[in-house]
C-alpha cells in the first residue's frame, strides 16, 4: 500500500484505468467527504472558472456518444441547444435504464451518486440551466433514496442551489421515481412521465433540446454520458481519445448476465473483444459449457451466434458492421443448452406488454408477433409462421413515433435470420401437457 | 371495493408540499404523489383518486389514465407486501417464470390478488434491471437475488 498526500490506494481515485469506475473501489464513497477527499467535486469547481462555451467544445472534441443506447454525440447534442443561459429550460438524467439486460446505470449510481451529480453541475453550468431532474426507474427505489441523500449533501456545500459559490450559478436538482414502463426509456415518453401524464413519447422533431418538458428546452443525457464528463474535463478530450476507437472513443460500462461465471459490471475501452469480455473479464462460459448465442446490446438488439460474438469487438461500428448494435452495452450470454425459441418468446411477450398503445403498428404489431409465435401452445403452430413472423415484423418498421416497434422487430428477424431452423422446429412442435 | 375515506397523515401532507416545491407546475407533481399515497395506503383507492384530485385540481380520469399505464400503481387492493419476480430474459434463463408460477401455487395467489390474510401479492414483472442476480425478485423495495423457490418461500414467509 503506498501512500500519496496522506491517502491509501484504497482512498485514492484510480483515473488511469477508469474514467466512471474510477472511485468504486473507495469505501463509503457515496458520502460527499469520501468522494471530496478523493478528487471528486475538484471538477466542478474547476468548470466555474471556465468558459461554458469551452466546456462544450471539450466535451464535443472528446467524442462522447450518448451512453443510453442510441450513441449520438453528447457534445453535438449540447450543440443544437439554447445559448440563451437566462432562458428558461431543464436537464434532465436518464436514469430509467429500462432496455433488459442493462443494469449498469444502477450499479454507478448505488455506489457513487456525487460522480453523477458532478457531471450534472458541470454541464448545467455550461449549458445554462437552472433546473435539473433525475428521473430513476421505479424498481430502483433504494437508488433514489441514495441520490436524494447525495443532492441534499451537495445543498448543505452550496454546489447545488442558489448562487452555487458566489459564481452568480442557481442549480438546483432533484430525484423523480418513474413507476414501472419501459417506454419513459425514450426521452420524449420519460417528458411525458416528468410532466405527470402516461409515459407517451411524442413525434420529433422537435426534438426536446427544442421543445421539451413543458414545452421548454430541454438536454436529456444518460447518467453514464453526464458521468463522464468530469474525467473529461479533468484529463481533456485528448485523453479521453486514448481510449477506444477513432469512431467510437472512450471507455463504456457493460452490463454482463447470463451464462457466464462472473455477471455484473464493467468497464472497459470501446473496442474491446466480447471475447476478451466474457473469457476474461466474465470468467468465462458457466459450468463448461459452451457458447451458443449472445445479445449484445440489450433486448432490441438482433442476436450473434458463437462465431460472431467471439470476433467482434464492442464499438458503436463493428458491432453495428456484424448486424446488431451496440445499444445500451447490456451482454446476454447464452449457452448451448437453451433453446432459442424461449429466448423470443420471453423478448416478444416483453415488447407486447410494454407497447404503450398510441401507434397501431406497434400496439397490434407486438400482439401479433407473440400470438403468431405462441401460436404452438394451443396445437396450431405451423413451420410457415416463421415466414409470416419476419414478414410482420419487417411491416413494423419505420412506421411508428418511437422506436419500441423497431425495438420488437430487429431481434426476431435477427433471431429469424441467425437460428431460423431451430425456429422452426420450435413452433411447430407442440407444447407437452 | 373500499369505501374508506383517504386524506394524507399530517407528516405526508408536508411531503406533499414540498414535492409541489420541486416542479414548475402541479401536475408534474402527480407520480412522486401517487407513490406517496401507495406508501400510506399500499393501493391508489377511489376515495383516494377523488383526494388526490381535489388537491391537485386534475381531473380525476387523468389520474387513472395515469395509474392504468405504470405498472407499479395498484388501482385495486394489494397485499402489504407486494413481491415482484422478474420473467425477462435473463430471470427466465435460470428459472424466473418457475419461480412465479411455483410462488401461485404455494399461496394459493393470482397476479396481484391479495392472499395470505392480506399479506402478500404477487407480481410478474418485465426486467428489474438487476440481471446480474438473476433469477431476481423484489420484496417490497428491496431486491433478492439468486433464488430459487425454496429460498424465496422462505424470504417471503419472514416478511411481515
Amino acid at each position: 500500500m503506498t501512500e500519496e498526500n496522506g491517502l491509501t490506494d484504497k482512498e485514492k481515485a484510480n483515473y488511469k484505468d477508469y474514467a466512471l469506475l474510477s472511485y468504486h473501489h473507495i469505501p463509503g464513497v457515496h458520502n460527499l467527504e469520501v468522494f471530496e477527499k478523493a478528487g471528486g467535486y475538484e471538477m466542478m469547481k474547476a468548470a466555474f472558472l471556465k468558459d461554458p462555451e469551452a466546456i462544450k467544445e471539450e466535451v464535443k472534441n472528446s467524442g462522447l456518444r450518448g451512453r443510453g443506447g442510441a450513441g449520438f454525440p453528447t457534445g453535438v447534442k449540447w450543440g443544437f441547444f439554447t445559448k440563451d443561459r437566462q432562458a428558461q429550460k431543464y436537464l434532465v438524467c436518464n436514469a430509467d435504464e429500462s432496455e433488459p439486460g442493462t443494469f449498469k446505470d444502477r450499479y454507478l449510481v448505488e455506489k457513487n451518486p456525487h460522480i453523477l451529480i458532478e457531471g450534472m453541475i458541470i454541464s448545467a453550468w455550461a449549458l445554462g440551466i437552472q433546473k435539473g431532474y433525475i428521473y430513476i426507474r421505479g424498481e430502483f427505489y433504494h437508488q433514489a433514496v441514495t441520490l436524494e441523500k447525495a443532492i441534499k449533501e451537495a445543498y448543505a456545500k452550496n454546489y447545488l442551489g442558489k448562487n452555487i459559490l458566489n459564481k452568480n450559478f442557481d442549480f438546483d436538482l432533484y430525484v423523480h421515481r418513474g413507476a414501472g414502463a419501459y417506454i419513459c426509456g425514450e426521452e420524449t415518453g420519460l417528458i411525458s412521465s416528468l410532466e405527470g401524464k402516461k409515459g407517451q413519447p411524442k413525434l420529433k422533431p422537435p426534438f426536446p433540446a427544442i421543445k421539451g418538458y413543458r414545452g421548454l428546452p430541454t438536454m436529456v443525457n444518460n447518467v453514464e454520458s453526464l458521468a463522464a464528463v468530469p474525467w473529461i474535463m479533468r484529463f481533456g478530450a485528448d485523453a479521453y481519445k486514448k481510449w477506444g476507437t477513432e469512431k467510437s472513443p472512450g471507455t463504456k460500462l457493460f452490463s454482463i448476465s447470463g451464462d457466464v461465471n462472473k455477471p455484473g459490471v464493467i468497464e472497459v475501452p470501446l473496442g474491446t473483444t466480447l471475447k476478451e469480455i466474457i473469457e476474461v473479464h466474465c470468467g468465462g462460459m458457466k459450468d463448461g459449457h459452451a457458447l451458443k448465442a449472445v445479445i449484445p446490446g440489450g433486448s432490441s438488439a438482433p442476436i450473434f451466434d458463437a462465431e460472431t460474438s467471439y470476433a467482434v469487438k464492442m464499438d458503436y461500428e463493428d458491432v453495428a458492421a456484424k448486424g446488431s448494435m451496440l445499444g445500451s452495452g447490456a451482454i446476454v450470454v447464452i449457452n448451448d443448452k437453451r433453446n432459442m425459441g424461449d429466448v423470443l418468446k420471453w423478448t416478444l411477450e416483453f415488447y407486447h406488454h410494454e407497447s404503450c398503445g398510441q401507434c397501431t403498428p406497434c400496439r397490434e404489431g407486438t400482439g401479433w408477433l407473440e400470438k403468431v409465435f405462441k401460436r404452438r401452445e394451443s396445437g396450431k403452430g405451423l413451420v410457415s409462421d416463421i415466414d409470416l413472423l419476419d414478414k410482420t415484423a419487417a411491416s413494423m418498421r419505420g412506421q411508428t413515433i418511437c422506436a419500441l416497434a423497431d425495438a420488437a422487430a430487429m431481434p426476431t428477424q435477427g433471431m429469424i435470420k441467425v437460428f431460423r431452423r431451430e425456429l422452426e422446429e420450435y413452433v411447430s412442435t407442440p407444447v407437452k401437457k | 371495493m373500499s369505501t374508506q375515506k383517504f386524506e394524507f397523515t399530517p407528516e405526508n401532507l408536508v411531503l406533499y408540499k414540498e414535492y409541489l416545491t420541486r416542479y414548475d407546475d402541479v401536475q408534474s407533481a402527480l407520480l412522486p404523489v401517487l407513490h406517496l399515497v401507495q406508501e400510506q395506503n399500499h393501493w391508489i383507492s377511489p376515495e383516494a383518486i377523488a383526494y388526490v384530485s381535489q388537491l391537485m385540481t386534475i381531473p380525476e380520469i387523468k389520474i387513472k389514465e395515469v395509474i392504468s399505464f405504470y405498472d407499479m400503481f395498484y388501482d385495486e387492493p394489494v397485499g402489504r407486501n407486494v413481491v415482484h419476480v422478474c420473467t425477462n430474459i435473463t430471470c427466465s434463463m435460470f428459472g424466473g417464470r418457475e419461480i412465479y408460477q411455483g410462488l401461485l401455487k404455494h399461496y394459493k395467489a393470482d397476479y396481484l390478488k391479495p392472499c395470505d390474510n392480506n399479506r402478500l401479492s404477487f407480481q410478474k414483472m418485465e426486467c428489474l434491471g438487476a440481471c446480474e442476480l438473476a433469477p431476481c425478485m423484489r420484496l417490497n423495495n428491496d431486491f433478492v437475488g439468486n433464488v430459487d423457490l425454496n429460498s424465496a418461500i422462505s424470504k417471503i414467509d419472514a416478511l411481515p
